[in-house]
């Protein structure tokens, strides 16, 4: 690892670590650091502070920093594999996608009956998580597909509108689900970190995990790609092979991130610029963990401005992600120097 | 050594079998121009011959193995490629583009040791890429970014390189230069050098060898003095308006052409 890189990760943990601590200590009640330091290490404290810090505020912290890592992750593949600045779990559909799939397996055992739901619920960690990944992987297929027919642009228009379109459908099913007496998903669509219980993190964290490692076994060869398909197997790679293996990644990060915490939006488009700025390369292996950071950051400071003492609560995740998120987008598509050919 | 048996190139479809039969030899430190005219199949021909497309029959060894059974890894570490498709590349650098060409030889990570070190430095000094090493590589010109495809592909120390019409976008004094410059190493480090050019005039003044494609899907080959005299070269290119002289070495106008010369 370069030194450019290895410093920037350091001073990305530093940042990371002081926002998360930040994060723990205000809200709608304001804890002194000591208090929520002592909550964290076990050693003196208030029962109340380490109420609020351990059972309330640490899995939202933690929720943020692994979903907002996993969707940097999956963006740096997504955008290697796609060679499309701009692709992400998101913006090409596959976080509707799994969505989608988590609406239908809930209306699905809705209308089966009681037993269905309380199945559901009993075993809520992995049954969400697998619809949504099967929701997640079929997108992603039917774009890789689709990818190699159309040029980039029109790919970038289609998984926006199949984004919608699953959305839309997502938004009726539950709807229906809900009367039929499942649960209903309050402030799931707009995606939030608040609403994975502390039981859950590790039905988050695995598969993302697995992720990371299936992302970092890839990273050589992805590499290659970004070269074009006919000069990555010139290099010796199999390129069906890994565009298998890449699309397997993402689903593993991706999937466990919309079952939990929603459609995060942006966090994914934007890390991976971010990390190639950083890294000044745009080779995988150094891009993971700088894009796992940054995305992290990014999320986790989108939850802090949530969660900021306001006087009411008028602010969620999509929203605040979307008034940042966009017009960096766009200023990444003027004025990045990286980008400039593709514009 | 890079030996082709009775070699059947073309495809499984309507288009069916471009170049047939082909048994020739090429000996390392050879620099081979390939030469036709647009759709004779040359492409189809070096595109066989790297092992990115299947034969439809005979094969080709290198160093007595064919190539189209090698490991791909194998494979990447004795044969580069230099072709024509552009992509674009997200944040893709000049250096990042160079250093691809060691991944054959480097550990899962991909990290460089001192030999791939020494190799891209000595690829990035005979190409003359050093000032844009820094550069984004979608940012280059044309003529820029075949130079650095150039360097990519020696960096990859093969055995045998083939490139696709990499003069296309560069000026003469460039063309010269780097055909020069790929016939020296080819004999310093004796490499098979394949390279397809509509440059016919530099070609057939920088080749070992000629390997004349043309559109009736026949094939020569001969040293650039011997296809000339036996008029092939003419056979291939000639037209009504242009028609190659054996004496000059070179194409002149035609019929239509010498005429109005001759009134004025």
């Amino acid at each position: 690892m370069s030194a450019r890189v290895s410093t920037s990760v350091a001073v990305l943990i530093a940042a990371l670590g002081a926002l998360a601590l930040l994060t723990l200590t205000y809200g709608q009640i304001a804890l002194p650091l000591a208090d929520t330091l002592g909550a964290l290490t076990g050693t003196q404290s208030t029962d109340l502070a380490r109420q609020i810090v351990l059972d309330i505020r640490l899995p939202r912290v933690v929720a943020a920093i692994v979903a907002g890592g996993a969707l940097g992750m999956a963006g740096v593949l997504m955008q290697a594999l796609f060679r499309n600045p701009v692709a992400d779990a998101w913006s090409l559909g596959l976080l509707a996608g799994g969505q989608l799939g988590v609406a239908l397996t809930v209306t699905a055992a809705a209308f089966a009956g009681p037993a269905a739901v309380s199945f559901l619920t009993l075993f809520e960690g992995p049954s969400i998580t697998l619809a949504a990944a099967v929701g997640v992987a079929i997108a992603a297929f039917a774009m890789l597909a689709l990818g190699r027919r159309v040029g980039a642009i029109t790919l970038l228009v289609i998984g926006l509108m199949l984004g919608f379109t699953s959305q839309g459908l997502t938004s009726v099913l539950l709807h229906f689900a809900a009367r039929a007496g499942g649960r209903i998903y309050g402030g799931w669509q707009d995606a939030s970190f608040a609403g994975v219980a502390p039981e859950a993190l590790p039905w988050l964290a695995l598969p993302i995990l697995l992720g990371a490692c299936a992302a970092v076994a890839t990273a050589k060869s992805l590499s290659s790609l970004l070269l074009g398909e006919t000069y990555a197997r010139s290099l010796g790679v199999k390129v069906t092979a890994l565009r298998h293996a890449v699309l397997a990644a993402t689903v593993l990060l991706v999937a466990p991130v919309v079952a939990f915490c929603g459609p995060v939006s942006f966090v994914g488009l934007i890390a991976p610029h971010f990390a190639r700025a950083l890294a000044g390369t745009a080779r995988i292996l150094p891009l993971l963990p700088l894009a796992a950071l940054g995305g992290a950051l990014l999320a986790l400071s989108g939850d802090a401005i949530i969660h900021a003492p306001w006087e009411q609560h008028f602010l969620h995740l999509n929203a605040i992600l979307a008034i940042v998120g966009a017009p960096v987008v766009i200023l990444i598509l003027i004025f990045s120097p990286a980008v400039r050919q593709w514009r | 050594m890079l030996d082709l048996q009775s070699l059947t190139v073309g495809y499984r479809n309507a288009r069916g079998a471009v170049v047939s039969d082909i048994d020739l030899s090429a000996a390392p430190g050879d620099f081979v121009c390939i030469l036709g005219r647009n759709g004779s199949g040359k492409s189809t021909l070096m595109r066989t011959i790297a092992g990115l497309q299947t034969a439809l029959d005979g094969a080709a060894l290198l160093d007595g193995e064919d190539i189209a059974s090698m490991r791909p890894a194998t494979r990447a570490r004795r044969i580069a490629v230099v072709l024509t498709e552009r992509q674009f590349n997200p944040g893709l650098r000049v250096d990042d583009v160079i250093a691809l060409a060691r991944q054959p030889f480097t550990g899962w990570q991909g990290g460089l040791a001192e030999d791939d070190r020494v190799a891209i430095t000595d690829a990035v000094a005979v190409t003359g890429v050093e000032p844009f090493l820094r550069r984004f590589f979608s940012d280059l010109s044309d003529g820029e970014r075949q130079r650095v495809m150039i360097a990519r592909a020696l960096a990859q120390t093969p055995h045998l390189m083939i490139l696709d019409e990499i003069t296309a976008f560069l000026d003469l004094p460039s063309r010269v230069e780097i055909m020069a410059m790929l016939r020296d190493q080819a004999r310093e480090k004796d490499q098979i050098v394949l390279l397809s050019s509509h440059d016919l005039d530099l070609s057939l003044q920088l080749a070992d060898s000629v390997w004349l494609l043309d559109d009736a899907g026949g094939f020569s080959v001969g040293t650039p003095d011997e296809l000339s005299r036996s008029g092939a070269i003419g056979g291939a290119f000639d037209t009504g308006a242009i028609r190659f002289s054996p004496e000059r070495g070179r194409f002149e106008i035609g019929a239509a052409g010498v005429g109005c010369r001759r009134e004025a």
